[in-house]
């Protein structure tokens, strides 16, 4: 094996003595565990789902394997579930939209006016709540909204209502603010590191070239860091697609969102019928994720910190 | 934040952007109440004496951890999250890293779309995820739910963290060491052992934290995969849907501190991966 030697280290890698069929199988072995994770746990019971989805249940509620449109019909021929779904993605730009507003104001303050050193610190107070119980984060909502939560307190102490008020709770006011809230670090995470990698001093010299600040923001820093304002919708917008315990513990009846739907049929084991929402569902996610894909950086959101 | 001094903040600036800046330090400000609130009232209500936890405060007692020591099933439920959560650490970490070194050095034909489907399980909402599940577990393999079906669901979206983070740090590993190793004389496996590992440990140990953490507080899949035995979350959730439970607050509270410290050794393990040299000046910023 003649190996070119450069500064003592060598530059080449080794000659692979390896060729074949086999060899190929045993280069691929160390990834078939989670290949099989990968299709087995995720591709082939989504694809059952879609398969279930096109079945129908007997009165006993067992799975009959007979093809019908039933399930897809029923949905949209009824007007609450409709709503729901319609609902659901209202919810979802509504909330990208404030997680957006609210992060990009503090991203922008961290990157811009704050020294590096005290951005991080800041920025892993905002992903520490992040880490914590998502359940147990939303149960402590119930304490600040619920009927003798800390927000009737105060506002009795005030005087401004007489009586607990549910205006803020189980219903969909109370799922917005608590929805914002659980994904507010995700976009706030993702802003900062697109806007952390932005030359401020472009932002002056436009101004310095007779742009006033608002021009500068739309044609200068808004174009650079759109990347990462696609990538913080795509991290808030989805996981609302299937967000149902948030729903389900300070949503009350009218504030439910279509997971709860589905959830609700698996839990009255009307397969089928979940599956057909469930199945909506994964498209509409499915179709965002490929059409979005490169700006998934998993890594850059989760691993940091 | 005064001491963030920047080349910026020391320029010549309008009235206006003063007041932006103060808008902004209001802003932030606002925004560490909105996510700190909830869990300070959680903390706080862990000692609260009333039985209804809500303002106003009545007394400090420090009853309810008392009443988390007595409660059995409470027990056996944090015991079924450690089971699961060592389990699915364990395979996460081996597997996921097993497949990220084939996915970045070669043999999977197409890796780029390979990288994608591997980001898929994380992003697609775990409602999905559960319910195919119930149906592949319970009405299609005939596999009763059991946390065998949990540790399964689980692994669903922790491979592709491990492999994913591997990956991303395999990526920007210099070759040229393992090929000096391999040019002393070392086998590729003595490579990857001796030389490769150590310096990849960061990333590896990072996955497996990760796993962990998540893990632990993972609620929708294992709504959905679980059996008879709940593990903490579920336990919980029935807990909270049956009435109000106090002593939710302090297994909260203990939960909060457990994660604060797994998190808190994270960042320490990531932060030195962060600062070795070789790598991409691009990526010591993720």
């Amino acid at each position: 094996m003649s190996t070119e030697i450069v500064g003592g280290a060598a530059v080449a890698p080794p000659a692979s003595p390896r060729s074949g069929r086999a060899a190929r199988l045993r280069q691929l072995a160390p990834f078939l565990p989670a290949g099989f994770i990968l299709i087995g746990l995720f591709f082939v019971p989504l694809a059952l789902m879609f398969v279930f989805s096109f079945w129908s249940t007997d009165v006993n509620l067992d799975v009959l394997p007979v093809w019908t449109l039933e399930n897809y019909v029923n949905f949209f021929e009824n007007p609450g579930y409709v709503r729901t779904l319609l609902k659901t993605m209202l919810m979802g730009a509504g909330v990208t939209l404030a997680c957006l507003v609210g992060a990009f104001a503090v991203a922008y303050f961290l990157a811009r006016y704050v020294s590096r050193r005290w951005a991080r610190f800041a920025l892993l107070l905002i992903i520490v709540p992040f880490w914590t119980s998502y359940l147990l984060r939303v149960y402590s909502w119930q304490a600040i909204l619920g009927e003798h939560g800390a927000l009737n307190q105060v506002l009795m102490a005030l005087g401004v209502i007489s009586e607990p008020s549910f205006l803020f709770v189980y219903n969909d006011v109370g799922t917005f603010i608590v929805l914002v809230y659980v994904y507010v670090p995700f976009a706030a995470l993702v802003l900062y590191s697109s806007l952390e990698r932005f030359d401020f001093t472009q932002v002056t010299a436009a101004q310095d070239l007779g742009a006033n600040s608002l021009r500068a923001f739309r044609h200068v820093l808004l174009p650079q860091i759109r990347p990462g304002i696609i990538t913080a919708c795509i991290f808030v917008f989805i996981p609302i697609l299937g967000e149902f315990l948030t729903p389900s513990m300070v949503g009350g009846a009218s504030g439910l969102l279509i997971a709860n739907l589905v959830a609700n049929f698996f839990k009255n084991a009307l397969i089928p019928e979940g599956a057909a929402i469930g199945f909506m569902i994964a498209v509409i996610v499915l179709i965002l994720l490929i059409a979005f894909r490169r700006y998934l950086r998993v890594e850059d959101v989760y691993a940091r910190g | 934040m005064a001491s963030g001094v920047d080349a910026l903040e020391t320029m010549p600036v309008s009235h206006d952007a003063r007041a932006v800046r103060w808008a902004l330090r209001l802003w932030f400000g606002a925004l560490m109440i909105f996510l700190y609130l909830p869990i300070a009232f959680m903390v706080v209500f862990s000692f609260d004496e009333g039985a209804t936890p809500g303002l106003p405060i009545t007394g400090f007692t420090l009853h309810w951890y008392d009443v988390l020591l007595d409660n059995r099933s409470l027990l056996r439920a944090v015991g079924n999250s450690i089971t699961v959560a060592t389990a699915v650490a364990i395979l996460a970490t081996v597997i996921g890293t097993m497949a990220a070194f084939v996915l970045v050095r070669g043999g999977i034909r197409w890796p780029n779309a390979t990288r994608i489907a591997f980001t898929l399980p994380i992003m697609v909402p775990g409602v999905l995820i559960g319910v195919s599940l119930l149906i592949y577990f319970a009405r299609a393999a005939d596999l009763p739910l059991s946390l065998g079906t949990v540790i399964a669901g689980q692994l669903v979206f922790t491979v592709p963290f491990v492999v994913l983070i591997v990956a991303s740090r395999l990526q920007s590993f210099d070759r040229q060491v393992e090929w000096a190793a391999a040019d002393l004389g070392a086998s590729p496996r003595q490579a990857i052992r001796h030389i490769v590992l150590p310096l990849i440990s960061p990333a590896i140990l990072a996955g497996a934290l990760i796993s962990v953490t998540l893990s632990i507080d993972e609620f929708v899949i294992t709504w959905f995969t679980i059996g008879a035995q709940p593990t903490l979350p579920t336990y919980i959730y029935t807990r909270i849907k049956f009435g109000v439970t106090p002593e939710v607050n302090a297994v909260a509270t203990i939960m909060l501190v457990a994660t604060l410290l797994i998190f808190t050794i994270a960042s320490v393990v990531l932060g030195r991966a962060r600062r070795r040299p070789d790598r991409r000046p691009a990526e010591a910023d993720a």
